[in-house]
């Protein structure tokens, strides 16, 4: 799951961004509303953490123009003002969901996980294909019963598979959900990941979840 | 209450005043008709007894006592009702007498009967005859240097007395009436008068912090009570933008508080979600320490505003050399600028500019004001700092010859302040670009204070600026004497 942290607050940016890697998140930071915006349009993120309060275009500014793109990305406005009209106006400008600073970070975390899967059919907090579950709060990861130890990159890449299922990824595509700004795309880094992945779930066990679409990306299904 | 009511006094004194006067015209008529009916009497008594002594007294007289009534009424011509006439002789004895007296006599006093001797006329009111009383007159007729006779008149004051008292009954029943009539009529002109007060209390007591924004409805006269609650709607307004002020205030300075503890609450938290390095902690209480300093920072900031304003800040003034302040502060904050890449110079003119003002708030203004450049400025720039005597003549907005002063000019090549916002910059909490003093650790309010600093010398601070080519600070200090 790739997020995009506006916040003009340096400090804030990287304790945000610091907490939600270790939480497996690809995370890219803007630190005002111009970066912000091109952010959003030369990536596709899974959500935007927007602070109100930010130079050049202000929070309600990009709400207003990622929303004029037509992009539903799920956005989470932070704000420092807690009166009632701020909190309206950021909600109608296109917010999905706010919270006022100072923040819990847990909240920060749970209030993400649950706009993720918002527009999801189940609203549980475990995914689940075949014999193999995750659990997007504790990160645990079983199949048969036993549980996978999972680096942190190989849980990202397994949790958008699982959030994914029956549908061909392409490496863009993982790419952009599972890596942040900085990867480069000339590497096989995906590939190599994705083996990794492979050893660990579906080695030892039947049926194999992880297949690969030679030449376009994988997939994952039961079968 | 009802009766320290501002219209029952009114209406109190109404009466009161209008009462005296009713009375004092009452007895007035009263007095001046009661004796001009009594003189009336008096005449006429007068001139009968004298026209009988005329008559009588002449050596041609026809006048026969003897027949008294037809003796008046044929010589006077003239029939006089109601009149009692009775003639004694010299020595006193009752003689004629009008027929209307019947069988009773007029009483003589003795005084009358002293006066007649001597020749005077008595007048005497006799209540002892009859049922009414009785007006009259007793005149002497004197011949050949005795006394002939008396000339007794009298007339019965019955229709003066029931006049009178006709009179008093009717001023006794109509003043009384009059003054209920005015009082009722005052009460109610009052609660007309006053009606509007009761409207202006009413707003004005429910007039709470809350809703400040409510006005006294204004009247179509313009009156004194319509002067009132222009004055009270203007009283409202101002209180209501010094209550606005105080909210922009307190928000603006929790929403300032609200970025540092974000920032401590969120890296601790992170921290304590995993096991880390010693050198991670390390790093996180550093950071958590520049918050902490930040804070303080602003709350002292806070503090000494809020103390500005109530005048608990008072300044220490003593002679105090300016070039020297100027020099320790360049010096101090040389590091911080060459930390940043930054040029900083300081020129002075003057070896010595003696100024009388408070050293520590003076150092604190231009420390300020440095820091400020220093934030602002990208790296490779250059700022200066430079302190002038200015001639008297050099202030043309000034009265002529009363300004001796310096200036101090803090200029840099920053990042510059848009005209509309120059204006605003000596605000508190305003900044141009929050995010780029954010990461400094500005409070908002180093301006304030330094414009508080230099207007508590009785000086002036400007800026001029021009945007991405820098601004320049101007500060103006008046030299006073310290004698003075």
């Amino acid at each position: 799951m790739r997020i995009l942290v506006i916040e003009d607050e340096k400090k804030v940016a990287t304790f945000i961004k610091k907490g939600l890697v270790e939480e497996h998140y690809a995370v890219d930071t803007a630190f005002d509303g111009e970066e912000g915006l091109y952010l959003s349009e030369i990536n596709e993120y899974d959500l935007i953490v927007l602070d109100l309060m930010i130079p050049k275009i202000d929070g309600f500014g990009v709400l207003k123009k990622i929303r004029e793109r037509k992009n539903n990305v799920p956005i989470l406005v932070l704000t420092a003002k807690d009166s009632v009209d701020d909190t309206v106006r950021g909600l109608d400008a296109g917010g999905d969901d706010y919270l006022t600073k100072p923040f819990a970070f847990a909240e920060l975390l749970a209030r993400i996980r649950a706009l993720l899967r918002r527009d999801k059919k189940e609203k549980e907090s475990v995914l689940r294909i075949a014999d193999l579950s995750l659990s997007i709060v504790t990160h645990k990861v079983m199949r048969q019963g036993k549980e996978i130890e999972l680096t942190s990159k190989e849980y990202a890449l397994l949790d958008y598979f699982m959030r994914n299922p029956e549908k061909v990824l392409t490496r863009t595509m993982i790419s952009e959900h599972v890596w942040d700004y900085h990867f480069d795309s000339n590497t096989n880094v995906i590939d190599v990941y994705v083996n990794y992945l492979r050893k660990k779930i579906d080695k030892d066990f039947d049926p194999k979840l992880i297949h690969t679409i030679r030449g376009i990306g994988y997939m994952m299904k039961k079968e | 209450m009802v009766f320290r009511s501002l219209r029952f006094k009114l209406t109190l004194w109404y009466v009161l005043i209008l009462g005296i006067l009713l009375v004092s015209f009452s007895s007035l008529l009263y007095i001046t008709l009661s004796r001009s009916l009594y003189r009336d009497v008096d005449n006429r008594l007068r001139s009968l007894a004298h026209l009988i002594a005329t008559e009588s007294g002449s050596p041609s007289s026809t006048f026969d006592f003897g027949k008294l009534d037809q003796a008046v009424r044929a010589t006077l011509n003239l029939r006089p009702v109601g009149k009692f006439i009775q003639v004694l002789d010299g020595s006193g004895n009752v003689g004629e007498k009008s027929e209307n007296l019947k069988n009773v006599q007029l009483p003589i006093s003795l005084q009358a009967l002293k006066n007649a001797s001597k020749g005077f006329i008595t007048f005497e009111t006799v209540r002892t005859f009859g049922n009414t009383p009785l007006r009259m007159m007793t005149l002497p007729v004197i011949e050949k240097g005795n006394m002939a006779r008396i000339i007794q008149v009298a007339s019965s004051l019955e229709d003066v007395e029931d006049a009178l008292r006709t009179l008093f009954i009717i001023l006794v029943i109509t003043v009384p009436l009059a003054l209920l009539v005015a009082s009722l009529g005052g009460l109610f002109l009052a609660n007309q008068a006053l009606k509007p007060v009761d409207h202006i209390t009413q707003t004005a007591r429910m007039i709470t912090s809350q809703n400040l924004n409510q006005r006294i409805k204004s009247l179509k006269v313009k009156d004194e009570i319509s002067r009132l609650i222009e004055t009270f709607n203007e009283m409202i307004s101002r209180l209501d933008q010094s209550f606005h002020q105080i909210r922009q205030f307190s928000s603006d300075a929790s929403h300032e508080l609200k970025t540092p503890l974000t920032i401590l609450k969120g890296e601790v938290e992170v921290a304590l979600r995993k096991e880390r390095t010693s050198q991670d902690y390390e790093q996180i209480l550093r950071s958590n320490l520049e918050e902490i300093n930040r804070m303080s920072k602003i709350v002292d900031n806070l503090l000494l505003l809020a103390r500005t304003e109530t005048g608990e800040i008072r300044l220490f003034k003593e002679e105090i050399n300016l070039s020297q302040i100027v020099s320790e502060v360049v010096t101090q904050l040389t590091k911080l600028a060459h930390d940043k890449d930054l040029q900083i110079v300081a020129t002075n003119h003057h070896e010595d500019t003696l100024l009388y003002g408070d050293a520590l708030r003076i150092r604190q203004m231009l420390l300020n004001l440095i820091e400020n450049s220093i934030k602002y400025t990208e790296p490779g720039g250059s700022i200066s700092v430079s302190l002038e005597r200015n001639a008297p003549h050099s202030l043309p907005g000034k009265e002529k010859g009363s300004y001796d002063g310096v200036k101090i000019v803090v200029s840099d090549t920053g990042i510059g302040i848009a005209k509309e916002d120059q204006e605003r910059i000596f605000g508190r909490f305003f900044r141009v670009d929050k995010a780029r003093s954010g990461e400094q650790g500005g409070s908002g309010l180093g301006l304030s204070i330094c414009k508080w600093i230099v207007e508590a010398h009785q000086g002036e601070i400007s800026v001029e600026s021009e945007l991405g080519k820098g601004c320049r600070f101007i500060v103006k200090l008046p030299i006073h004497s310290h004698t003075s």
